[in-house]
């Protein structure tokens, strides 16, 4: 049992109350004044902040080439997602069965519809791109002279950012037709104010021409730790490739005689595996190459591509293969672009096996295996840089241009390809074709020599007429081909957002 | 400026001890009064009644045989104020010097009190929803607190992601209001609001799923749960009151004898089901009809398949019986001025997966002081240790990866080690391994503490201030060793993450509690808060260990480190608020609420918000020709409206901010930052706004012995904080814009009821059910639906669409399987994959003749019809037995991973209902033929039936009589038994219908990865009070 007194103390009590007061006004004054809702982050930078600086300058378009070969989460642009539309939805490759996504699937059999993901997916990293590209464009301009270490520094970086600005229209252009043309940051999140119509190709073609001029005023090279950047030799070399899309051949003359003649000294690697490896990485034939490292460990330099080995176990699959046997009975046996292309064997140093493959699927596509690795089947943490363009294609663009400004191939068209069936070991194409049948040859030369990078489908569409449905239509899987498939519908989710944007032919 | 914010703090801390230091000086003695205080019916003596001399400040409290006794200065007669919990009020006047007063069991509950948002409310006089978990429920074993919601109160649904141990729940209160950002329902501990911010405890340097930052708190020191559901009732808390509160009230000591309890249970846990999968042999046989159709030699002679027989059964080799226990130990007391409880806990909850659990230390103080009559302050301090190992998810879920393993694999060797030789994954590793090697592991170490004065400046306005603090800090490690599968490529492959969270909280509120003449009741309360929090994380990874040693202890000898990150977010809200509440004879009574809210998390344009509400009800029982009514005694009418808030998006979502990336350059190649754009500035973000409207009827019949409570409520959410999909062509794919709009409509009641009360036997049942209709009513301009993001290489299986309830499957309806007739007739047939007969068949939609994306559709919806739970307590003389059955009914699941096990490949084992697949020999079946691989498509098979009813807890106890008690002079006995998750019935296919893999996405509920085993449980506790 408890008894309690309480008696109160005046005194304490007043004491009490003053020092309660006393808090309540100190802890709420301090408070009002201190808990701002203003944000000032400490984490992440905000735009104004930024923007201000040669080094922000130089961040701002590393930011740019960054979309070439990153993507978290997802295949980076240069080194899968668009081969999933280059090259597997071409004549060359199909889905492997190692691919659960039907959206993927869809492209090997072109059965792909306006909804498929990985349409959008090549939309949407272009877009960041030439976003990102345009942000840098844009701001750098602002930036003052003064902050540069050298007069030189802040055009050379606008012109960077340019040049991957144009090479993205460039594939945009080609993959969809008309797109927007998007060339600044957008100002508004209203929805309403920034849908816009489809921008006619006759002028996206005249934008990316602009660009790749203005970025031929690039260095001619780099050194140290610049090396992989744009030079001047890439803006002359794409800008030739555009022309020769563009049917307009004697400036796309102009611009391989400056890759030729403008003292790059580009040339072929003699050896042919040595393209595609590590140790021989951004050498005299790499004129733009998207660079890959796997030893830094960084999660976002993933070269999927490499993951067409993946497993000495012969019953899992690589993540992309060949359409039919039809692409590999195109070389001669003797041709050295055959076993550096595909691949049936890999020999396990952790064993000293050689494990043998061989089924419906076989061979395997080879060229961005990077044997540097170890263990060999970690490739993930593959280094082999995807070639946008190399000297090979300049080659065979100066004998595709020169046979037809002439009428016909000129000697000096048959030097060019010559110079590539050299390397290949294959013997000098049959002298006096005429134009057509040096066309085709020019063509069959290109599939053979670009295999997983990128270009076939592209040529296919170029070359006109029916060739791409044609081509389709030899490979069993690919029967659901038609015309409608020379430009990839554009994404319906962008139309869904933006009504002003009409989908394709044969697409609607 | 925050450094002075905390000086702040701490003076109040501190404040206290210098108050002790008071002396009481000798009283003058005039008489002596001893009395007892009895229970009116059943004659027991009632330990903890207050005793008051009217007009004086002499109180005392009776102690555990219902004795008090007083020596005063007063003279006899004088006048007793007598008040006990549940019992009428009596004023009794006195003559004799010893006296036994009877107390009568309050015959309504309308003196009940009712904690609501910053105070405490006469049940009689609230007109909002306010629901409180029953105690019984509160004494289920579990890690965390949210589980004890779970069929416990209408309105609201609790889902817990997984059966790992600490594992989060999603609860909604009333459906979800949201669909990108923020559903939780707000947290009040004490008075001290959380947030619940799981990503508080997930630094990203474990894999796997998210660990419950509410499984820190310990739920044995919860003494009740209040919801507070309607606006009315959440309005108070403003722009995060949308999703309803949760307010928590830990125990704490009683004023009368000291106290010392110990509680504890002990227990083993089991799988309560396991998966059907192929045993050796038919697996060989899968793999000889995958080669059928792949037009290759079988590989398995029909004497190679017999042979195989049942192989190695690696899922039942990657479970255990996992042990339970809890041991909980307090102490408690108090006197006339000073209460206090002082309590220490441990639970420990072993996985049924290897190489899992949850682990927890954690003690509390709870400690109040009448300084003066005047003037009270009290401290509630908590600190706790958590531990979880959980699966990783680094190459799927693992156990899900074990299930796939081919049973033709043996799972160790003859000498015990474990078989790394499995000719079907690319790796040499043993997934068992991976499971038993990986290190997967939170630390979480949380303190919340809050001090609160209250001064009583005139007897009926009272200034109280409160401050407080949430100290979360947790440490996450994580290491495959280079012989498991995640570590095999990167050589070993360790992770450490460290999250630093602080949540500061002061609080002054002003009570105004006063009543004119005897029928105006009035309490009016103003305030001023604000509430601040910061955050920082880092998390560093490094790989190619040159030994598996010293793992993540030493990330400095794996040759590779990997780019480290770290982070820092903080925010602030500054809130007013203010409630009046009126009430007439406790008759009529209104509720006006409102508060504005500042928050810096929203646009510059938008920081401030305003939420005003209103309640009525009518206590029409009190009127006259109801009064008298020997039925009915207790019969109210609720309305109420009201407007709130969600600004869940997270710190710095308005500004237009960069972010690193990274490029190589240079030969050798070098690392180089670029900094990029990640959204685009949007000055006027701002809350989510939902109004809501209640109406209910609280009914009483046969003297309180059945009490119904029905409610309807129709909420709208408006200026959705909703990352909606934006033209990609300006390289942003979504922004969080304030568009679109949800509604959620339903009904919810309970009923509680004493179906029999005899001196002997008592029993009470509670049934509660909620019906909840969610629907998006728009998505903003231009936009029908979106597809929530899916991982890598697979599809979404949901959609959010406009007129669609959020969490809708989306995929393609099929028959069957197609036949040789089907094909001859030119049946349409899914493009993009060659069919044939024995394939699927998938059904087109529009007379389509052919089958493409443009063919799928709805497929159901997460969301249940109807949620219910049914609790009962049984108790004949001694011995006591309760149970919970609790279900869900109508909601789908998409079984993602049974679309997985249904896969045939020629390297992972498969479900056993392949076993009916087609074949020329089994031309009905209804599984399609066996093929290498298949395209895993969305459709209405994997889309399952989730509803379930279960037998979520039942336990019987037994307490010793006084007469034992006495005799060995302990205050209370129980011993139990108890069990959950006994039994559940349901059609569904997976491990657990309760299963929400995405748990933190709102977009992507009912999703089943098969991460996790579901759990029942068996155990046995014991309650001893001193």
């Amino acid at each position: 049992m408890k008894t309690i007194f309480i008696k109160k103390s005046i005194n304490k009590r007043r004491l009490i109350t003053a020092l309660i007061i006393t808090s309540i006004l100190g802890t709420v004054t301090i408070l009002e004044s201190c808990n701002k809702l203003v944000e000032d982050p400490t984490s992440v930078v905000v735009s104004t902040q930024f923007y201000k600086t040669q080094s922000d300058a130089i961040a701002a378009v590393n930011a740019v080439y960054n979309t070439l070969n990153a993507s978290p989460g997802d295949f980076p642009m240069y080194g899968r997602q668009l081969n999933l539309l280059t090259d597997n939805a071409s004549d060359n490759h199909n889905f492997s069965p190692s691919n659960t996504n039907p959206d993927v699937r869809a492209m090997g059999t072109v059965t792909y519809v306006s909804s498929n993901g990985r349409i959008l997916k090549n939309w949407q990293q272009h877009y960041f791109g030439i976003n990102r590209a345009n942000i840098a464009i844009d701001n750098i301009a602002l930036i003052d002279a003064s902050q540069f270490s050298n007069a030189a520094l802040k055009d050379r970086l606008i012109n960077e950012a340019k040049f991957i600005r144009g090479l993205l229209y460039f594939n945009l252009v080609r993959l969809f037709g008309d797109v927007p043309l998007a060339l600044h940051n957008p100002t508004s999140t209203d929805l309403r104010s920034i849908q816009v119509p489809r921008t006619s190709k006759d002028s996206v073609y005249a934008q990316i021409i602009q660009d790749l001029k203005d970025a031929t005023n690039l260095p001619k090279s780099y050194s140290g730790s610049d090396i992989g950047r744009i030079t001047s030799g890439a803006a002359h070399s794409l800008l030739a490739k555009v022309y020769v899309t563009r049917r307009q051949w004697s400036n796309a003359l102009t611009e391989l005689q400056a890759v030729l003649n403008g003292g790059y000294n580009y040339a072929l690697i003699p050896n042919f595996k040595d393209v595609f490896q590590k140790a021989t990485k951004n050498g005299v034939e790499h004129i733009f190459s998207v660079q890959f490292n796997g030893n830094g460990g960084e999660a976002n330099s993933v070269q999927y591509l490499s993951s067409s080995f993946t497993s000495f176990n012969t019953g899992t699959f690589p993540i992309d293969i060949i359409s039919d046997s039809s692409v590999v009975k195109i070389f001669a046996d003797d041709d050295t672009r055959k076993a550096v292309t595909f691949y049936t064997t890999q020999y396990n140093p952790a064993n000293g096996q050689t494990v043998v493959f061989n089924n419906p699927y076989t061979p395997y596509l080879n060229k961005f295996v990077d044997y540097s690795v170890t263990p060999l089947n970690s490739q993930n943490l593959s280094s082999i840089n995807f070639p946008v363009i190399r000297f090979a294609e300049i080659l065979l663009l100066q004998a595709e241009v020169l046979n037809e400004i002439n009428g016909g191939p000129t000697a000096e068209a048959y030097t060019a390809i010559n110079q590539v069936r050299h390397r290949a070991n294959v013997p000098e194409l049959t002298k006096g074709l005429n134009q057509a049948a040096f066309r085709d040859s020019v063509f069959l030369e290109r599939r053979k020599e670009f295999i997983q990078e990128g270009q076939r489908w592209f040529d296919l569409v170029r070359k006109g007429g029916n060739s791409l449905v044609d081509a389709l239509h030899k490979i069993a899987a690919k029967s659901a081909a038609s015309p409608k498939d020379t430009l990839f519908p554009i994404p319906l989710t962008e139309i869904q957002l933006n009504p002003l944007l009409k989908q394709n032919p044969g697409w609607e | 400026m925050k450094k002075h914010f905390r000086n702040g703090v701490w003076f109040l801390l501190l404040f206290p001890i210098l108050t002790f230091a008071q002396q009481t000086p000798e009283p003058l003695i005039n008489s002596t009064l001893t009395g007892t205080i009895i229970d009116s019916r059943a004659k027991t003596p009632l330990d903890g009644a207050t005793v008051h001399i009217k007009g004086t400040t002499h109180e005392v409290l009776t102690d555990s045989k219902g004795k008090f006794s007083f020596r005063t200065g007063q003279k006899l007669p004088f006048t007793l104020l007598i008040n006990y919990v549940g019992y009428q009020p009596l004023e009794i006047i006195v003559n004799d010097p010893v006296v036994t007063i009877t107390l009568q069991e309050s015959q309504t509950q309308l003196n009940e009190v009712v904690v609501v948002g910053y105070g405490t409310q006469r049940k009689s006089d609230i007109s909002g929803s306010v629901a409180s978990v029953p105690k019984n429920v509160l004494s289920q074993p579990t890690a965390s607190f949210d589980n004890l919601l779970q069929g416990a109160v209408s309105g609201v649904s609790v889902t817990q992601s997984s059966g790992q141990p600490g594992s989060t729940a999603t609860i909604r209160v009333r459906g979800g209001n949201s669909i990108s950002f923020g559903n939780d329902p707000l947290y009040v501990i004490d008075g001290f609001i959380v947030y619940n911010n799981n990503s508080y405890t997930n630094s990203g340097a474990t894999s796997g799923a998210t660990v419950n930052a509410l499984s820190t708190i310990n739920p044995s020191d919860i003494e009740s749960i209040e919801v507070l559901k309607d606006a009315s009732a959440t309005a108070i808390y403003g722009s995060r009151g949308a999703n309803g509160v949760v307010l928590i009230t830990t125990k704490r000591g009683k004023k009368g004898r000291d106290e010392i309890s110990y509680s504890g249970y002990y227990g083993v846990q089991q799988a309560t089901n396991k998966k059907k999968l192929l045993n050796a042999s038919q697996w060989a046989s899968l793999v000889n009809d995958i080669n059928i159709s792949d037009n290759v030699p079988k590989t398995y002679t029909d004497s190679a398949i017999a042979a195989l027989g049942e192989g190695y059964d690696w899922q039942s080799a990657g479970l255990r019986d996992g042990a339970i226990q809890n041991h909980e130990l307090s102490f408690s007391g108090g006197d006339d001025k000073t209460r206090y409880l002082v309590s220490g806990n441990y639970f420990n909850q072993e996985g049924i997966v290897l190489n899992t659990g949850f682990k927890r230390y954690s003690g509390r103080v709870n400690y109040e002081r009448n300084l003066s009559d005047r003037f009270k302050i009290s401290v509630n301090i908590f600190g706790s240790s958590s531990t979880q190992d959980e699966t990783s998810n680094a190459n799927g879920p693992a156990f899900a990866t074990l299930l796939q393993t081919v049973p033709l694999v043996p799972i160790k060797n003859a000498d015990g080690s474990y078989n790394t030789n499995n000719p079907y994954i690319s790796v040499p590793t043993n997934p068992l391994q991976d499971i038993t090697a990986t290190t997967n592991r939170s630390y979480i170490t949380r303190t919340l503490g809050n001090f609160s004065a209250e001064y009583k400046i005139l007897q009926d306005l009272k200034l109280k201030i409160s401050a407080g603090a949430d100290l979360i800090n947790t440490k996450q490690n994580y290491y495959a060793p280079s012989y498991t599968t995640a570590g095999y490529t990167p050589q070993g492959y360790g992770s450490v993450g460290n999250i630093k969270a602080t949540t500061w909280l002061n609080e002054n509120t002003l009570t105004y509690d006063h009543i004119f003449g005897n029928d105006h009741f009035l309490n009016v309360i103003v305030g001023y808060t604000t509430q601040s929090g910061n955050d920082e994380s880092s998390v560093a990874s490094a790989q190619k260990f040159p030994n598996d040693l010293t793992t993540y202890n030493s990330l400095g000898s794996a040759s590779t480190p990997l780019l480290a990150s770290s982070n820092a977010h903080s925010w602030t809200l500054n809130s007013w608020l203010a409630r009046a509440s009126y009430s007439y004879k406790h008759k009529y009574n209104a509720t006006i609420s409102a508060r504005a809210d500042g928050s810096s998390v929203l646009g510059t344009n938008n920081k401030w918000g305003y939420f005003p509400s209103i309640g009525l009800s009518w206590n029409i029982s009190e009127e006259d020709f109801l009064k008298s009514n020997n039925t009915i005694s207790n019969l109210k009418l609720r309305l109420s409206a009201g407007q709130t808030g969600n600004s869940g998006v997270p710190p710095y979502s308005s500004l237009s901010t960069l972010a690193p990336v990274n490029y190589y350059f240079g030969n050798p190649l070098t690392l180089v930052t670029g900094i990029a754009p990640t959204q685009l500035a949007n000055p006027d973000l701002k809350w989510e706004t939902t109004t809501q409207y209640n109406a209910g009827i609280d009914l009483s019949i046969i003297r309180n012995r059945v009490n119904f409570s029905v409610d309807a409520y129709y909420k709208k959410t408006t200026d959705l904080l909703l990352n909606v999909p934006f033209p990609v062509y300006t390289g942003y794919v979504n922004i969080v814009k304030n568009v679109g709009s949800v509604e959620n409509k339903g009904f919810e009641f309970s009923i509680n009821s004493e179906n029999i009360k005899t001196q002997n036997f008592v029993w009470r049942s509670t049934l509660v059910f909620a019906k909840n209709l969610n629907k998006v009513l728009s998505l903003g301009p231009g936009i029908l639906n979106f597809f929530p993001t899916a991982p890598i290489g697979q599809q979404s299986p949901v959609i959010v669409q406009t007129g669609l309830p959020v969490g809708t499957f989306w995929g393609y309806t099929t028959d069957g399987l197609l036949t040789g007739e089907d094909i001859a007739k030119g049946t349409p047939l899914l493009t993009g994959v060659p069919q044939q007969e024995g394939d699927r068949k998938y059904v087109p939609i529009n007379g389509h003749t052919s089958v493409t994306n443009a063919d799928k559709h709805e497929l159901g919806n997460a969301q249940p019809k109807f949620t219910f739970g049914f609790s009962n307590n049984i108790s004949w003389k001694k011995f006591d037995l309760s149970f919970l059955l609790q279900g869900s009914y109508g909601n789908k699941i998409f079984n993602q991973y049974q679309q997985l096990l249904e896969k045939p490949t020629l390297s992972l084992n498969a479900s056993a209902t392949l076993l009916d697949r087609w074949s020329a020999s089994n031309p009905n079946g209804t599984v399609p033929r066996a093929t290498n691989s298949p395209v895993p498509q969305i459709i209405d098979r994997y889309v399952e039936d989730g509803s379930y009813l279960r037998l979520k807890n039942i336990s019987l106890g037994y307490s010793l009589p006084q007469s034992v008690l006495s005799r060995i002079r302990i205050k209370q006995v129980r011993v139990y038994v108890s069990a959950q998750n006994l039994f559940t019935i349901t059609s569904y296919t997976g491990f657990d219908p309760e299963v929400n893999f995405y748990d933190g996405d709102n977009t992507k509920q009912g999703i089943d990865m098969g991460l996790y085993p579901s759990v029942k449980n068996f155990t046995a506790g014991l309650n001893v009070t001193f």
